[in-house]
C-alpha cells in the first residue's frame, strides 16, 4: 500500500495523491494523515488517483470525508447555506476534492456510501486537472 | 459443520490483508464470479475492522475466522472475545446528508449489508460474539441441448 505524490499546474496548483492498494483502515489511515499535512502545508485543491486502488472500505470513505471537510473550511454561514442548498439540490460538488479513475467496485462504494452526490469523478487527468 | 479453512489473527489492523488474502484462497466456490467474491472479501474486511476498533477499542485479543460452503452458500464466521455488541442492530447512516455532517461511524456495517446476502449475530455462549456472513453462490445456468 502506498501513495505517490505528484503536482499539477492547471488554472489551480493540484495536488495529485496516486493511491495503491486495497484502501482499507492502514491505508485510509495513511491518506488521512498525508492529506492532514498536504493540507497543512498550504495545498487547497487535491485529486485522489484511484485506478490502482481495486476497493474501498469505509475507512477510506471516512479519510474522504475527514479531508473534503478540511479543504472545504471555514466558508462563513452564507458560504454554509450555499453549500447545504446545493447538497440537498443535488447541483453541489465540492471544488476543492476530485476523484479519478475509480475502479468498478470503488465505484460501488461510494455510490453505495452517497460520496459520489458530492464529489466529481474524471476518467482523464488532464481533463480532471483543468476542472479545478 | 465443519469449517473448510480457518484462521485465527490477533486483533491488529495489519493483519487485514491476510485475512483478505485467505478469503480470496479459500472462497473457491465464489471463483465464477469474482463480483461475488470482491464483495465478500469487502464485507470481511469491514467485520474484522469493525471488531479491532470497535470492539477490542486498542486492546489485545484474537478473532476466529472459519469458512464453509454449505447449501449453496459460502459462509464466514467471525468470532471474538471481544465486549457482546450486535452490529446487525445499528441503524443505517443517512446517505443522502451533507457529506460533513454525517457522523464517522457506520458506514462499515452499511456497506457490509449491502456487500453479503445474509447477515447473523450471535453472542459467544461464554462471552464474546459471531457474527455469520452468507453470500449465496451463483452458478452459470447449465447449458440447454
Amino acid at each position: 500500500m502506498e501513495i505517490m505524490t505528484t503536482q499539477e499546474q492547471g488554472r489551480v496548483p493540484v495536488l495529485v495523491f496516486h493511491l495503491k492498494g486495497e484502501l482499507d483502515a492502514v491505508l485510509g489511515q495513511q491518506l488521512r494523515q498525508q492529506g492532514r499535512d498536504a493540507i497543512t502545508a498550504g495545498a487547497q485543491h487535491l485529486l485522489l488517483d484511484l485506478a490502482e486502488v481495486p476497493y474501498i472500505a469505509s475507512a477510506g470513505l471516512r479519510a474522504f470525508q475527514e479531508l473534503f471537510t478540511a479543504l472545504r473550511g471555514d466558508s462563513g454561514e452564507q458560504g454554509d447555506k450555499a453549500v447545504y442548498e446545493g447538497l440537498r439540490d443535488g447541483t453541489y460538488k465540492s471544488p476543492n476534492l476530485k476523484l479519478l479513475s475509480p475502479t468498478r467496485h470503488a465505484l460501488e462504494a461510494l455510490s453505495t456510501a452517497g460520496f459520489d452526490m458530492f464529489l466529481e469523478i474524471h476518467r482523464d487527468l488532464r481533463d480532471a486537472v483543468a476542472s479545478f | 459443520m465443519s469449517a473448510d479453512a480457518f484462521l485465527r489473527i490477533s486483533a491488529d489492523l495489519g493483519n487485514l490483508d491476510v485475512v483478505r488474502r485467505f478469503v480470496r484462497e479459500n472462497a473457491a466456490g465464489l471463483g465464477q464470479n469474482p463480483d461475488a467474491l470482491q464483495a465478500l472479501i469487502q464485507a470481511v474486511d469491514e467485520s474484522v475492522t469493525n471488531i479491532i476498533v470497535h470492539g477490542y477499542r486498542g486492546q489485545p485479543g484474537s478473532i476466529e475466522i472459519s469458512l464453509e460452503e454449505a447449501e449453496g452458500c459460502m459462509v464466514i464466521r467471525l468470532r471474538d472475545e471481544a465486549p457482546t455488541f450486535d452490529p446487525t442492530a445499528a441503524p443505517s447512516p443517512d446517505v443522502t446528508s451533507p457529506l460533513e455532517q454525517r457522523p464517522l461511524g457506520g458506514l462499515g456495517i452499511h456497506l457490509t449489508r449491502h456487500m453479503v446476502d445474509e447477515l447473523i449475530y450471535c453472542p459467544g455462549p461464554a462471552g464474546g460474539n459471531e457474527l455469520r456472513l452468507v453470500k449465496r453462490i451463483s452458478r452459470p445456468p447449465d447449458r440447454e441441448g
